[in-house]
């Protein structure tokens, strides 16, 4: 009680609102960027999993083992089946090879099925939400199934050996990514109805899938479970494995926010440990009263620290509303801007946060004030008597623990937490070397100058350990922020650069030789942005070196395990980087065989070199060809990407098709129906919606890593406030002193703001050195994103720095120079 | 350790063969000197010298804040120099009241709560009465909620004065305690720190410049280079 009494007290008289303020901040960062990434995370996995109609999904040329579904439904998941195959579907006379999709009651486990009743409906007032699947007995349609066989809604369609009738368009459904929507038009038909079309039968090809949904951690454990079970023909798929470069981005985005939330805690450590140690060095007094008082050194340690924790505890539940306030802002926008609501958080968050305030209390600010309850009681009557409080090396190892700590907890990847110290180690090595030959410099530079910068300078150079510290908090924290910022914008526009507005959102496949021409000529006229016509041949690889696929390491390896798109070309896509080998003409072969071009780290997942010998099996027939070149490429280009790129010339015998890739703006969606009638052949693979969510994705992310962003300034603020006041308390007595011996006014502000510029200005030096090696780093190791210096930086950064430290340091300064010397003085002593 | 209650008819304070050195960069320096002395219950005692004479560093030994290098000293019979700085602090929060030159009161608290704070510490049933009682005594009662920054010097320490007073020590141990002020505000607390000291029966030792002050103890002895000079008795 007497310990929330003297919390109470010292709350009163100001001493602890630093204190709880970059504890709050602490708490809040941590809570905002938790409790957010959480939701966007469930979302987001949710999202793009609706981008697989479910969280995972059992794929094969095998049904699922009927036994599975019991064993899921006591893992409390949810399942549904979809049956993909092609068949020939009748109305009348006409016919056409459709993609067809049988599927189980609850289909999709995740998104939606969009339906109509009018054909290609683009207007959000057409469409509505399928609230279930079609009934048995019915059907619905791809809009361009119905100008292909003439059909209204209403009419019948023959599957196999039973009609179906056509109630529905099908606008949209989740997973049409799926390869076997290649084919052509979509029907989407009840699973009932299956056994009565009577299409299906033993060796037909059918791509049967067994959707999954549920809690993570169930759906976790269940497909450790699973995973056993499967056999060679059927392989567990989720989205990281169905949409590469989405998960990529998001892998960045996690990344980034976990980043930005490290260095947001530290930075509100940073503060913390500030604001503790001034809060120590005014108690010094204090403890030594209460000891004379004859208070022990065990009571005055359970008192303060009493207060600390007290402290800590209304901080942390204030910082974790706060975080919870802003990240419920942030949600809000997202559902203002883009109609996309969150899904609510789990706890763990909310835990990770009240134990980074508790980690940060124990790390940052408890070592400031571990030496007060050993204050001398002699020290009431000699003032001089030396304090030692604990080795600041000892508190920086402890911080270092925290910060570890803490990245364990947010991360759970030791690997990222060491490195994170690492490079805070070497942010720390260099930063306070650097500030060191500054000050130094500065000194030299001083001797001829007027008594303003005589003053200011002599200043930094009196308290030199004071001022090097300060430097180093300050480069520190300018370093961060500006490494975020830069990271952020990187990041932002690399993945605005990967989907432009204009990308390719339509892919146009199976072009006969002989339309090629006309087909371009058609898409030019339109003036429809497109990448060149890739002639196209489906092949499997059978050989690697001789050595049959099935006996190597990759022979269950899905990319390796199915038919892959082979084409041949003589110029390589901008998006496309020769890393190995020679691309032709300049490439020999070493055994007269045709080049081939691999992707890269499918060579790398095989273990192949150029020079190698591959032999693929293209229709029945077997051709050998050898490694030219091993290629990195652009998965998210939306561009038609080849894992194996043929010289010209070599596939001219394997009767290949076109594919290319165009932009086709929304309001132009009926060009398909027109392209489609001409080429009835031609098969359209629409992207748009698969953009759309992608871009909504990195929408999400983008203002994650804004609100972030925002948090961490913040963060960075107050570590500036906190070393600026923490030095005016030994400016005060100086301050007033000299403005007693008749300074003016003019002379003491000006020598103050030169004196934080001064210190500004040399830690946005530091900071812009180490921003830039710091982000080099991240962007080769950690982000994976192009390396770029950035120039204005260079010279905005010391100049911000000066500016708001002089500034800062100005204006807490003010009211000591403002104020009577005598008051000044009397307050000091 | 343990200490031993000697006998009532021993003195209050007790120092026997003190000597304090400490250790500079020009080597050890001594502070005290083999320093004995005796101060009797209810007793009020001086001690003078010049700046630098190691008054302080003895009023600090003898009122257990820090132990000498060698000698012993005792106080109300407990032996300080045997304890460790808990037992001390027992001793002292038993015992002894202070009284500083620059009177350290907190500047956070209000004259009421410092008042409040060692009665608060030592766990007393209505802290909150008697500090207000002990700020009236020492004619603060209109001043119970003002910070030490809206206080003058002389009550400021009137309220240091109720601070020591008040958790009603055997023996209290000022340093300079007009030091601070100008001799007319001195002199009215050197009349109230008289007068509660004779209302209590609180032994006194102080340290003073003032040789009006040092007159109106009982006894007063001279340090000079740590060393005892002299003992006085005042008549």
């Amino acid at each position: 009680m007497l310990a929330l009494r003297l919390l109470w007290r010292n709350w009163r008289s100001g001493e602890v609102k630093l204190l709880a303020a970059a504890l709050l901040l602490a708490v809040a960062v941590v809570s905002g960027i938790a409790i957010f990434t959480d939701r966007l995370q469930h979302t987001l996995v949710q999202e793009s999993n609706a981008l697989l109609g479910a969280d995972k999904v059992v794929r094969g040329s095998h049904p699922h083992d009927p036994v599975w579904n019991q064993a899921a439904e006591e893992a409390e998941l949810h399942h549904t089946t979809a049956t993909n195959f092609a068949s020939m579907i009748y109305a009348g006379e006409h016919m056409h090879l459709a993609s067809v999709k049988a599927v189980g009651e609850g289909y999709p486990l995740r998104g939606q099925l969009e339906t109509s009743t009018t054909p290609f409906a683009t207007e959000p007032d057409q469409i509505e939400i399928a609230k279930g699947i079609p009934a048995p007995g019915e059907a619905w349609a791809d809009s361009r199934l119905l100008p292909l066989l003439h059909l209204q809604l209403g009419d019948k369609v023959a599957v196999g050996e039973y009609e179906l009738r056509i109630t529905r368009v099908l606008i949209r459904e989740p997973d049409s990514g799926n390869p076997f929507s290649f084919l052509g038009a979509r029907l989407l038909m009840n699973a009932a109805d299956l056994p009565l079309t009577q299409v299906v039968q033993p060796g037909s090809r059918v791509q049967y899938q067994w959707l999954l949904a549920g809690e993570p951690s169930a759906i976790e454990r269940f497909s450790t479970w699973l995973e056993p079970h499967l056999n060679p023909h059927q392989q567990l798929v989720d989205v990281s494995g169905n949409q590469r470069g989405l998960g990529r981005t998001l892998d960045t985005g996690r990344r980034f926010l976990l980043l930005a939330a490290v260095i947001g805690v530290l930075l509100a450590g940073v503060a913390l440990a500030l604001a503790a140690r001034q809060f120590a060095n005014r108690h010094v007094d204090q403890v030594a009263l209460l000891k004379s008082l004859g208070t022990s050194s065990g009571r005055i340690r359970r008192l303060y620290f009493a207060q600390l924790f007290a402290l800590a505890l209304v901080a942390s539940v204030l910082g974790l509303l706060v975080g919870e306030i802003l990240q419920r802002v942030v949600a809000e926008g997202l559902w203002q801007a883009y109609q996309i609501r969150l899904g609510s958080a789990t706890l763990y968050p909310y835990l990770i946060s009240l134990a980074s305030g508790m980690i940060c209390l124990l790390f940052f600010a408890l070592p400031a004030l571990w030496f007060l309850p050993f204050v001398p009681p002699m020290k009431i009557l000699r003032r001089e008597l030396a304090v030692s409080s604990l080795q600041l090396w000892l508190q920086v190892a402890l911080a270092f623990l925290a910060v570890l700590l803490l990245v364990l907890l947010f991360s759970q990847d030791l690997g990222l937490a060491l490195s994170v110290i690492g490079a805070l180690t070497g942010v720390f090595a260099i930063t306070g070397l650097l500030a060191f030959g500054l000050l130094r410099l500065s000194r030299r530079l001083a001797g001829g100058a007027g008594s303003v910068w005589r003053l200011a300078l002599a200043n930094l150079q009196r308290r030199r350990e004071q001022t090097l510290v300060q430097i180093v908090v300050f480069a520190t924290a300018i370093m961060l922020l500006l490494t975020l910022t830069i990271v952020r914008t990187s990041l932002l526009d690399d993945w605005q650069g990967q989907l432009p507005e204009d990308a390719p959102n339509h892919f146009l496949v199976n072009i006969p030789v002989h339309e090629v021409n006309t087909i371009r000529q058609l898409i030019d006229e339109r003036r429809y942005q497109h990448q060149p016509l890739y002639p196209m041949v489906r092949g499997r690889l059978t050989h690697i070196n001789g050595v049959e696929l099935s006996e190597t390491s990759v022979a269950r390896e899905g990319v390796f395990n199915r038919e892959a798109n082979l084409t041949w070309t003589d110029t390589l896509a901008d998006d496309n980087k020769v890393v190995a080998g020679k691309w032709w003409p300049q490439w020999q072969s070493q055994h007269g065989l045709p080049g081939v071009s691999v992707e890269e780290e499918m060579a790398e997942e095989a273990g192949l070199r150029p020079g190698d010998r591959l032999t693929f099996s293209l229709g029945g027939l077997s051709m050998e060809a050898e490694i030219a070149s091993l290629r990195t490429l652009d998965w998210r280009s939306m561009r038609p990407n080849f894992f194996f790129i043929f010289a010209p010339g070599s596939l001219d015998e394997y009767s290949p098709t076109y594919i290319t890739s165009l932009h086709l703006p929304a309001a132009d969606k009926a060009f398909i129906n027109e392209l489609l009638r001409a080429h009835p052949t031609v098969l359209v693979i629409e992207l748009d919606r698969i953009i759309g969510q992608i871009r909504t994705i990195v929408n999400q992310v983008s203002d994650g890593v804004q609100l972030v962003l925002w948090l961490t300034l913040a963060g960075g603020c107050l570590v500036l406030l906190a070393a600026v006041t923490s030095s005016i308390e030994a400016r005060k007595q100086e301050v007033g002193l000299l403005r007693a011996l008749g300074s003016p006014r003019r002379l003491m502000l000006g020598s103050v703001w030169l004196e934080f510029s001064v210190l500004g200005l040399l830690a946005g030096i530091i900071a812009v050195l180490g921003a830039e090696i710091l982000l080099a780093s991240l962007q080769h190791w950690v982000l994976e994103t192009p390396i770029k210096p950035h120039v204005l930086f260079w010279f905005a950064g010391p100049l911000l720095s000066a500016v708001l430290i002089g500034g800062l340091g100005m204006l807490s300064c003010r009211s000591v120079v403002n104020t009577p010397p005598a008051i000044v003085l009397r307050e000091a002593a | 350790m343990s200490s031993t209650p000697l006998m009532s008819s021993t003195p209050m304070v007790a120092a026997s063969g003190l000597v304090k050195t400490v250790t500079t960069y020009e080597g050890a320096l001594t502070i005290l000197q083999d320093i004995s002395l005796e101060v009797a219950k209810g007793e009020s005692l001086a001690i003078v010298g010049a700046s630098g004479s190691g008054k302080s560093t003895l009023l600090g030994i003898l009122a257990g804040l820090d132990l000498p290098s060698s000698g012993s000293v005792s106080l109300n019979g407990h032996i300080l120099t045997n304890l460790d700085e808990e037992g001390r602090a027992r001793v002292r929060a038993e015992n002894v009241g202070f009284i500083f030159q620059s009177f350290q009161l907190l500047p956070g608290l209000t004259a009421l709560e410092n008042v409040l704070l060692p009665l608060e510490l030592h766990g007393v049933d209505n802290a909150r009465t008697a500090a207000a009682d002990f700020l009236g005594r020492v004619g603060l009662s209109q001043r119970l909620h003002h910070y030490p920054q809206q206080l003058s010097g002389g009550e400021q320490q009137r309220v240091a004065i109720a601070r020591a007073f008040a958790s009603n020590p055997r023996v209290l141990f000022a340093d300079e305690p007009t030091g601070n002020l100008d001799s007319t505000t001195g002199a009215r607390i050197i009349e109230l720190l008289f007068e509660l000291n004779r209302e209590l029966g609180t032994t006194l030792v102080l340290i003073t410049h003032e040789d009006r002050l040092a007159q109106r103890c009982q006894r007063r002895i001279e340090l000079s280079a740590g060393r005892l000079l002299a003992s006085v008795e005042n008549v």
